[in-house]
């Protein structure tokens, strides 16, 4: 391929972009107060959130670790059913246990051994 | 006028439209290149002050330009992706659109070839082909080794002859 150049630019362009770029030290702003400050206040807010943060972290890592062996059926069963179908359970205070596992089973969405896991945690 | 600005005023009659020409290829816009280049001898008035003078002044206003240039590819490359668009597709779309553009259909294809190729890669090629440059030049703005730019030029060379032979466009 021959090389020619294939781009042209209006008429008397270098000339004026010449006299533009050379108008540019008369045209340079002056930052401001708060464009000299700005990177400084960047720079404080940074270790201020990395201060809190890690101080957050900090606490949780030397905090030690309390197991909660409290068991509750509607907190566990949450996480494994749907939602809507334990909203209905919590609200009939009738329901024993034993209707509770019935009902879970006949639903399928929950496995025997998951139950029986379940009822070990609660009596320990 | 202080020696400053009378350096300055020299940079601008030594390189304004060589690195015009530079930054045209790579953005190959027009008006976009015209803004850029406001904006790299903006820099270089403003870096001018602490120009020590340990590289040559060529390299540095060089090394300038082209980072700027970069910058304002990869810039370009983050808001078209915003967009949920490719950048290639754009700048296909621009060379094709250009009023600026008087070549023949074979050197459009090049341009548009130019467009697939990485940044860094194209920058490359338009340095040693159009802007003419030698690769110890190069290197010495873009702090890239001798070996390394033949490589990438040559690359770069293959993959352009590529698209441009799939396109029967090459001679």
């Amino acid at each position: 391929m021959t090389k020619r150049n294939d781009i042209s630019v209006p008429q008397g362009y270098f000339q004026n972009l010449e006299q533009r770029l050379s108008r540019i030290p008369q045209q340079e702003v002056r930052p401001s107060t708060f464009q000299k400050v700005s990177p400084w206040l960047a720079y404080a807010a940074s270790l201020a959130i990395l201060a809190t943060v890690g101080g957050f972290v900090f606490r949780k890592a030397a905090a030690p670790v309390q197991e909660d062996y409290s068991w509750d059926y509607i907190s566990y069963l949450s996480r494994s059913v749907d939602p809507d179908g334990v909203v209905e359970l919590e609200e009939n205070a009738d329901l024993t246990d034993e209707d509770i596992v019935n009902f879970l089973l006949a639903d399928n969405s929950i496995s025997v051994e998951l139950l029986a896991e379940a009822n070990y945690e609660e009596d320990n | 006028m202080d020696s400053l600005e009378q350096t300055f005023n020299t940079i601008v009659k030594d390189y304004s439209e060589r690195l015009f020409w530079h930054v045209r290829r790579m953005v190959n816009s027009h008006e976009d290149a015209d803004d850029l280049l406001q904006d790299i001898f903006l820099k270089i008035w403003t870096a001018l002050p602490s120009f020590r003078g340990e590289a040559q002044l060529y390299t540095w206003v060089w090394r300038i330009a082209t980072n700027e240039t970069l910058n304002h590819l990869r810039k370009e490359r983050v808001r078209a992706a915003l967009r949920m668009q490719s950048v290639d597709t754009e700048m296909e779309r621009r060379i094709e659109a250009d009023p600026y553009f008087n070549g023949t259909a074979a050197q459009r294809e090049l341009a548009k070839a130019l467009v697939r190729l990485p940044e860094k890669q194209r920058q490359v090629f338009v340095m040693r082909w159009w802007d003419e440059l030698s690769y110890e030049e190069i290197s010495a703005i873009t702090g890239t080794s001798v070996g390394a730019l033949k490589a990438s030029y040559h690359i770069a060379q293959e993959k352009v002859k590529l698209n441009l032979s799939e396109l029967d466009v090459s001679k």
